[in-house]
């Protein structure tokens, strides 16, 4: 008996193992190839080699001392990057957890019906929304102004983040509400002292996701921002690729760094985004 | 301390789904009113029209003689408690109760003395500093009480606050809030399905159904005098036994009517009764107002299950086409299938009229 149950138990790890690590290779193969790049020399980055005969941190170097043509406005982009992110996560915030406190909460007539129409958005891919969202900003004189993408990504993100919240704010029990109406709650008291401090655990998972698509951005930063000193860093990559000679290297150094703020955040809000992302998904 | 009134409340949702159809009753200061009726009758309706958490689609809801159907819930001077308790799980105890001072702005020193009061008053003084998760059922009612006593309001509603508790635990609540409202005599509404909570609580009970007030009056007058089928089916536990039968008048009104029930047995009932010669009734009889006659008089009845509690002793028994349920004082020695012989109280049988279900006499 013992044996068959142990027999059976290493089945299922094999099998785990089998979908595990195709997955894990997946994965970690092309941010392997990032740091080998990273690490190597001009001349031995495209060797071919598992792990370069000399490591170095010289690329690093160049790109913080901005040694290269390439990277004359590195810091700048960068900081562009983390402006744009975090205002389109904090729009983002505001415009979905008002909008599920009204649909969710207050009940607001024909609320389900904007939510719906918002999630319908979605059918449409982005990169078909591009260019009559290039001429939409063109209209309102935003063109080259970062304001431009933050609200574009605003847009984006939005419907998916109200739908989560919404999903999450009706777990909260109505009696609630009902109670601090009772209690003497305005619906703004009860916005702020009621129901923010119960969604803390979504508004987190919603506004890391909506921090890491707008950090993630390349299509819209590409088409809406032109300027060396406003585009984010994500555009700035790209740039590399625009000569015949790209500096590969610098190129995957600068990748490599720009990859570990959303990871750190991840990372650091992890037990959140899974729960929160998930909340609401089924229907208890 | 408030009066309250119902004049002709109507509650309909949407156009067609009418719940309330015109109720009207009062409700004097200080007094512990308890709506009680089986699922759907209306009864959390109207305590929630009342708490201002529902519109009201007709008549006007009164307190201390103002109308309040356009205030909200806020303006109305209330309280409530809920049957989920509806704490609110980010806060402390001690901050649940000073939620709502918090929000009229009250001064610091006097939300903490009338919340360390409050707390006081339900044995909550040690568990200020925790938050609701921390606590027992039982301790999370008593805090949504305390929610509702630093306000002082003017009326207490309580939905079903005891139904999410165990059995010996809502006995024991059930006293508490009893002792409560003996201390502070703010006027309460108090919902409940649970009869036994009613009759136990109550000043007055108003016996709700299908959206209409079926009696009110005191626990003991409905027992006494119900004045319909349904509240002497409803009031009462175990429930009165019900009996099919026909009114038989030798004499027209004379002394010696009964009522003859399908299966021979002939049930005496109360002088000065009324109703006609042949008239379809059904006949009441409360299982504590049947007694064990010596063999050969009274009704013959066959006993089916035995039911000792120990006190008291639960029979269950045929009678003719009926059974029927007597509860005697201390203990039998029958034993099923035996014969045994009945004797009625007739002062406390209850006649209603078969059609319209209402009392005779």
């Amino acid at each position: 008996m013992s044996r068959r149950m142990s027999w059976k138990s290493v089945t299922t790890e094999a099998k785990l193992l089998l979908i595990g690590i195709p997955l894990f290779l997946w994965t970690i193969i092309p941010v392997y190839h990032l740091f080998l790049f990273a690490i190597s020399s001009k001349d031995s980055a495209t060797s071919g080699r598992l792990w370069p005969k000399e490591p170095t941190l010289q690329n690093f170097s160049i790109v913080f001392h901005r040694q290269h043509f390439y990277l004359d406005h590195f810091w700048i982009q960068l900081w562009n990057s983390v402006l744009i992110a975090v205002s389109v996560a904090a729009l983002t915030l505001f415009v979905a957890t008002s909008a599920a406190f009204a649909i969710s909460r207050l009940k607001v007539r024909g609320g389900r019906t904007v939510m719906n129409l918002a999630l319908f958005t979605y059918f449409i891919p982005a990169a078909f929304l591009a260019v009559p969202m290039y001429k939409t900003m063109g209209n309102y004189g935003l063109l080259n102004s970062q304001w431009a993408l933050i609200l574009a990504m605003v847009t984006i993100a939005s419907p998916y983040c109200i739908w989560v919240l919404k999903q999450a704010s009706d777990k909260l029990p109505f009696e609630l509400d009902e109670a601090a109406r009772i209690d003497g709650a305005s619906p703004l008291q009860l916005f702020r002292l009621v129901y923010l401090p119960l969604m803390v655990p979504s508004l987190v998972a919603v506004g890391t996701y909506a921090l890491l698509l707008a950090w993630n951005e390349y299509l819209y930063a590409f088409l809406l921002l032109s300027n060396d000193t406003s585009i984010t860093l994500a555009v700035a990559l790209g740039n590399f690729l625009s000569a015949d000679d790209s500096p590969w290297e610098l190129l995957m150094a600068t990748g490599l760094i720009y990859a570990l703020p959303p990871a750190a955040i991840y990372y650091a809000f992890k037990r959140y985004m899974v729960g929160g992302l998930t909340a609401g998904a089924v229907k208890s | 301390m408030a009066t309250v009134g119902f004049r002709n409340v109507q509650k309909t949702y949407g156009n067609k789904v009418k719940v309330l159809h015109g109720v009207s009753f009062d409700i004097q200061e200080g007094e512990f009113v308890v709506l009680v009726g089986p699922s759907g009758c209306g009864k959390s309706t109207l305590l929630r029209m009342l708490a201002g958490l529902e519109d009201i689609t007709g008549g006007e809801i009164v307190i201390d003689g103002k109308v309040v159907n356009e205030l909200e819930s806020k303006d109305r001077d209330i309280a409530m408690v809920f049957q989920s308790y509806a704490l609110y799980p980010h806060m402390t105890v001690g901050e649940n109760m000073a939620f709502s001072l918090k929000l009229r702005k009250a001064d610091a020193a006097f939300t903490s003395e009338r919340v360390a009061k409050a707390a006081k008053i339900l044995n909550l003084d040690q568990l200020l500093e925790r938050h609701p998760r921390e606590l027992s059922g039982g301790q999370r009612q008593r805090v949504a009480m305390g929610r509702a006593i630093v306000r002082d309001p003017k009326v207490f509603l309580f939905d079903e606050p005891l139904s999410n508790l165990d059995a010996k635990l809502r006995v024991a609540m059930r006293a508490e809030i009893k002792a409560l409202h003996q201390r502070l005599k703010t006027t309460t509404v108090y919902v409940t399905h649970d009869q036994i909570e009613a009759m136990t609580m109550a000043d007055r009970i108003v016996v709700m159904h299908d959206g209409i007030i079926e009696q009110i009056g005191t626990p003991l007058d409905l027992y006494d005098r119900p004045t319909n089928l349904f509240v002497a089916q409803f009031i009462g536990s175990p429930a009165m036994n019900v009996i099919e039968g026909t009114l038989r008048m030798p004499s027209n009104g004379a002394a010696d009517t009964v009522v003859e029930a399908a299966g021979g047995a002939r049930w005496p009932v109360p002088p000065q009764l009324g109703g006609r010669q042949g008239q379809a009734v059904h006949y009441g009889i409360r299982p504590g107002d049947i007694h064990i006659a010596p063999a050969g008089q009274g009704i013959a009845a066959k006993v089916i299950v035995v039911e000792p509690t120990g006190a008291e002793t639960e029979l269950l028994l045929q009678v003719g086409d009926a059974q029927i349920i007597v509860v005697i004082h201390g203990r039998t020695a029958a034993l099923p299938d035996d014969t045994i012989h009945l004797a009625i109280d007739a002062d406390k049988a209850h006649v209603f009229d078969s059609a319209s279900g209402n009392r005779l006499g």
